[in-house]
């Protein structure tokens, strides 16, 4: 029999640190440390464990996930292992890694980091709102231990006992005598011998002792970007550059047959017409980016097959009912139930909807023999080189990914890779290409956040308490298209966990079933800001108001009324009191205005939103929202709060204007003036977060936000109007 | 060659870049990224310059359009270079208050400048007119809000 293993304690967890530790050797006189911290580098266990089939991680030396560099003249350089987007993460990390240095945040560079300083970009990624919590632990250790190695140090220099060294904004001195100090930079560069790694865990700073983390540190990457400098993707640059286009389908999965170059290589400024039929490719490299897109029209290419798919085949498909789906949660028995007391049923409709970030897909790549460089904005690097691999076969030659700043993703620069195009062009040409989406290639040649239908059954007891929900969802997928997964497995597993953002009510209700059906589409969806959190809240929280409703009780109190005696419990409590509190709800608004409330949470963080609504010639308007959100530890409340608000706007968006239609196979908008987005004047002049800050660990912030403007919208023009809208975006 | 005045300095480009849309030849040709790509229909603002003043949206510009007007960037609005670099008010106002990925600002900005140039105190309903034809996705419309009311404060003085 074998034994079972015991869990490590903090000490052998902390020696199998050490080991993963690295001093750097490289230039004269700068102390550059970094490791690896037995994290998971932000991608969900889950999907981990599929793509490695759980295989360990163990055997050779992990390369790096945290870095730092200090130098002689006290400057520091901190290598994110995290890419921006602008949701603020350089500048959260410094904060975080400032608190444990002892150095004020202005002291730290912040540099994106890469496979130049050994980071693993097989493993880099950025979503799912991790960042900040997968390394707040791992990021201050690190910080910590090269901080106890300057103390100990610097007690050498000084001659003074450890214990009675401070370490304090970038310095050490003495704490008997103040005058004795030196800056890290003079120990870094009286330094002679072998640094040594702390035998013991260092000891992290207890909450109260914070001076860093929780202030409103200003944004590292906003300088640059405001004077113009070339940080992001689409400004990426080297001499000698060409500019590629590239042909598409004219409906998804249409494979192209023929193609003819003769007229497009006579264009002007051509310099290649790339053709290969088996990889469905064509595209052409110019010497700008115009002269490429104009040639493209001279290819004469035949496409074929396809799906003819159009809007009303693709409703008829993603269809949610009794009997489908595979179940995934359950409680009491939903069956027996379901028919007793009054009966409310309803079912609700999302759909296709685009990221429309706006900066349009882009990379740019430079093939050489020993070498392939890519320029990306990304959210998985890794992503990236599988994309990259797959297109140069099976060569050995090194891929250099230099991540690029996001202008917006949203979830999609994590799994669509103009660098497989720009590889291809580059490859043929010989020198560096940058292919630069047009917002019609963007929009209609992405993927989309899948359309989703949620069919609800309720049953309330005479006391005027949900008694039993019976749930069904139906979503194209969104995680199993962007994962490398096997189409068995997903078949075996039967729902994309995706899906389960936001799946489940988090009320006190005895008799709950929920089953999800994955409906396979022939067009591509994929990761949207929140996965399900904004299709599948909207239909919930939706639902709760009806069943309110029926019950004849104020929507707010019939939630508090549901809310489970647990800890989580307790926490939706308080964000709700908050809501109710903070958004005036007992006092009613004034006359033509109505209010609406919805919760949702992902992961550890808790959302509850109330919109007030009026109605102006058949137009919605959104003139207020309050947010209250416990996102545990906040870092930085100004940025979390942009998050915060920038989600609502974007949720609302969706809310209110986006809805992408397909027509013979394709999207039928190409651009904004057929999929506007919310504008400023359409945005709610005010939108109040409050954090409702708890415990000392922080929880995601990027995208739960997200989940319940929908619904909270979509209530507020119930309680304004008594007419219930249950599809997206709403039309009255 | 086209002569191409922008940022107060002379610029050549080949003359068959003419029929080219003025957002590409800033950014590819003249290496002026600053001014940033959207839509191409002129929709959502993300690309526009001042030519002679007027915000203007660069990718539905020909660049022969351009040519004997004064077009400004988003790098011509700083005065001065390296450390004596003194930013713009709008663009001090967009520092203190960030937009998140920020690839719209440059848009924003220059349409901020141009208000400010015609009306130095504008109003919130002002604000809302003058800022309203451009988008930002991340949704910072209400700091483009306040930030033109802190930007005209940091012109006139007011801090």
């Amino acid at each position: 029999m074998k034994a079972k293993k015991a869990p490590l304690t903090p000490e052998q967890r902390w020696k199998m640190t050490r080991r993963r530790f690295l001093i750097g050797t490289g230039s004269l006189g700068v102390l550059a440390v970094g490791g690896y911290f037995g994290i998971n580098e932000g991608r969900p266990a889950l999907v981990d464990m599929i793509e490695k089939g759980g295989a360990s991680r163990g055997g050779k030396m992990p390369a790096p996930n945290l870095w730092f560099e200090l130098k002689p003249d006290n400057s520091m350089v901190f290598y994110a292992p995290k890419f921006e987007m602008g949701q603020g993460i350089h500048s959260a990390l410094a904060q975080i890694a400032a608190e444990e240095l002892e150095v004020d945040w202005k002291q730290l560079t912040v540099r994106q980091a890469d496979s130049s300083k050994g980071f693993d970009p097989n493993v880099m990624f950025t979503g799912g709102s991790t960042s900040v919590q997968d390394l707040f632990t791992p990021l201050r250790t690190a910080a910590a231990t090269m901080r106890e190695m300057l103390r100990l140090e610097a007690a050498k220099q000084l001659s003074v006992n450890v214990n009675d060294i401070v370490a304090l904004r970038g310095e050490c001195f003495a704490r008997q005598d103040m005058g004795k100090k030196l800056t890290y930079g003079q120990i870094v560069a009286a330094k002679q011998t072998k640094w040594d790694i702390p035998k013991e865990k260092p000891n992290l700073k207890a909450r109260k002792a914070f001076t860093s983390i929780g202030l409103n540190a200003p944004r590292v990457d906003v300088r640059a970007k405001l004077l113009g400098q070339p940080v992001y993707g689409y400004d990426a640059r080297v001499p000698d550059m060409l500019y590629g286009a590239v042909a598409r389908a004219p409906r998804y999965g249409a494979t192209l047959k023929t193609a003819s170059a003769l007229d497009a290589s006579n264009q002007p400024g051509v310099k290649q017409v790339v053709i290969d039929l088996k990889a469905n490719f064509a595209g052409v490299v110019a010497d700008t980016r115009t002269r490429a897109r104009e040639a493209l029209k001279f290819l004469t290419l035949e496409w074929g097959g396809g799906t003819s798919m159009g809007q009303t085949e693709i409703e008829a498909l993603v269809i949610a009912r009794d009997g489908l789906g595979v179940v995934i949660k359950k409680r009491g028995n939903t069956d027996a139930s379901i028919n007793t007391g009054t009966q409310v049923s309803a079912e609700y409709r999302t759909p296709f909807a685009a990221h429309a970030h706006l900066e349009p897909l882009n990379a740019m790549a430079h093939v050489q023999t020993s070498k392939i460089e890519i320029w990306v904005p990304t959210q998985a690097t890794s992503s990236d080189i599988r994309g990259v691999q797959a297109v140069v076969g099976g060569e050995k030659r090194e891929i250099v990914v230099y991540p690029m700043q996001m202008g917006g993703s949203f979830g999609r620069k994590g799994a669509q890779s103009a660098a497989l195009e720009a590889v291809r062009l580059s490859n043929a040409v010989g020198k560096p290409v940058h292919v630069g989406w047009t917002r019609e290639e963007d929009i209609q040649h992405g993927f989309f956040r899948p359309p989703s239908h949620t069919w609800l059954r309720g049953s309330l007891s005479t006391d005027g308490r949900i008694d039993a929900i019976d749930q069904v969802t139906a979503s194209g997928d969104i995680l199993f298209s962007v994962i490398p997964i096997p189409e068995p497995i997903k078949n075996l597993i039967g729902f994309d966990f995706g899906v389960l953002s936001g799946l489940f009510s988090p009320y006190d209700i005895a008799n709950y079933r929920v089953r999800s059906h994955r409906v396979k589409l022939p067009i591509p969806t994929g990761t949207w800001r929140g996965l399900g959190i904004f299709p599948n809240t909207f239909a919930l929280e939706s639902f709760m108001d009806e069943m309110a409703f029926a019950a004849k009780t104020d929507p707010l109190e019939f939630r508090l009324k549901h809310v489970p005696n647990t800890e989580d419990g307790t926490r939706l409590k308080r964000v709700l009191e908050d809501v109710k509190t903070r958004s005036d709800w007992a006092t009613p608004p004034e006359s033509g205005r109505a209010r609406g409330v919805a919760f949702s949470s992902m992961g550890k963080t808790l959302v509850a939103q109330v919109a007030e609504v009026s109605i102006l010639e058949k137009q919605i308007i959104v003139h207020r929202v309050t947010v209250s959100i416990d996102a545990g530890l906040v870092v930085n409340p100004a940025n979390a709060a942009l998050q915060a608000k920038g989600s609502v706007v974007m949720g609302l968006s969706s809310t209110l204007l986006e809805k992408l239609t397909v027509k013979d196979g394709m999207v039928e908008q190409a651009n904004f003036k057929q999929y506007p987005l919310l504008t400023l004047k359409e945005t709610p002049p005010r939108i109040d977060v409050n954090f409702l800050e708890g415990g000392d660990t922080p929880y995601g912030m990027g995208e739960p936000a997200i989940g319940p403007i929908g619904a909270a919208v979509a209530n507020a023009v119930f309680a304004l109007t008594q007419k219930r809208i249950r599809e997206l975006p709403l039309e009255l | 060659m086209l002569k191409l005045e922008v940022n107060q300095l002379s610029w050549d480009v080949p003359d068959f870049q003419a029929s080219e849309m003025l957002v590409w030849v800033l950014r590819d040709t003249l290496g002026l990224t600053g001014t940033r790509f959207g839509c191409g229909v002129g929709v959502c603002g993300t690309c526009n310059v001042l030519i002679d003043g007027e915000p203007t949206r660069s990718c539905q510009t020909p660049t022969a359009d351009a040519v004997g007007k004064k077009i400004t960037t988003l790098e011509g609005l700083a005065k001065g270079t390296g450390e004596n670099l003194e930013l713009h008010p709008v663009q001090a106002a967009f520092l203190e208050n960030p937009l998140q990925c920020c690839w719209c600002m440059s848009g924003h900005i220059m349409n901020a400048v141009a208000l400010l140039e015609q009306n130095p105190n504008p109003n919130a309903e002002q604000i809302d007119s003058a800022m309203n034809e451009n988008y930002c996705r991340c949704g910072g419309y209400n700091s483009i809000r306040q930030n033109v009311t802190r930007a005209a404060e940091i012109a006139s003085g007011r801090s």
